[in-house]
């Protein structure tokens, strides 16, 4: 863990804030509609774990393929992570909605959040930049 | 009865497994992102960080696909037999009424 790549740390640190402030959202709109129960906080939980942890290990695979720096290798590598992550997150998903009889939609919607926190990155990236170079600017005015 | 309601489970577990097969797709999209990634990082090693970076992000909206398959399969499986059992229970009440 203590050789982990910062982009890694901070990646998953952004998509981790994400997933819990949408946790939050879907939670909130589970109590209004009436349909709040414990196997809807389990089922989130769950849920929005599942999706950090998958995309912590992509994360950590990408980087380590990387790093390796041969692109066959690279390439099979990252394949067979897919793979093997796709079945565990299927079997994790169905093991809790089947066995732990977790809420479906609470289980399942987590698992999209990153991807709703990714679509937001460009925007949050840009007005960044624009207050850093505004920063910049006026340390050269001063 | 019973039989349409073995035909209607044994669609239900073809489409799921249909549904998986875009599984596929995403992990042929990483390797031969990875891999063009490794030969950029290569040809310009001071790029590496935001290479990385871009990479992780552009690796996780590829994922993103397959996810969708295995949430139509998971909601095939679990919450789709529920909802054409009743269906189907009530178009048959309602021909033998």
């Amino acid at each position: 863990m203590a050789n982990l790549d910062p982009a890694v740390r901070k990646e998953t640190g952004y998509i981790a804030c994400w997933t819990g402030a949408l946790s939050l959202v879907m939670e909130a709109v589970f109590l209004i509609l009436g349909k709040w129960d414990l196997s809807v906080l389990l089922g989130n939980l769950s849920g929005a774990a599942v999706a950090v942890g998958n995309f912590f290990l992509m994360a950590r695979t990408v980087s380590l393929a990387v790093e390796g720096g041969k692109p066959d290798e690279a390439a099979r590598r990252v394949k067979a992570s897919a793979s093997i992550r796709l079945l565990a997150v299927g079997a994790l998903c169905a093991l809790l909605v089947g066995v732990l009889k977790t809420n479906v939609y609470a289980t399942l919607i987590p698992l999209l959040f990153p991807r709703i926190g990714i679509l937001f990155r460009p925007a949050i990236d840009r007005k960044r930049d624009a207050e850093s170079s505004e920063t910049e600017g006026s340390d050269l005015i001063d | 009865m019973e039989l349409a309601m073995g035909i209607m489970l044994g669609l239900l577990g073809l489409g799921a497994g249909c549904a998986m097969i875009a599984g596929i797709g995403p992990g042929i999209g990483e390797g031969n992102a990875v891999a063009a990634a490794c030969e950029a990082i290569g040809r310009q090693p001071e790029c590496k960080s935001s290479v990385t970076s871009t990479l992780i992000m552009g690796c996780a909206i590829a994922e993103t696909t397959g996810l969708y398959g295995l949430i139509v399969a998971i909601l095939l499986i679990f919450v789709a037999p529920g909802m054409f059992t009743g269906i189907l229970k009530d178009a048959v009440t309602s021909m033998k009424g």
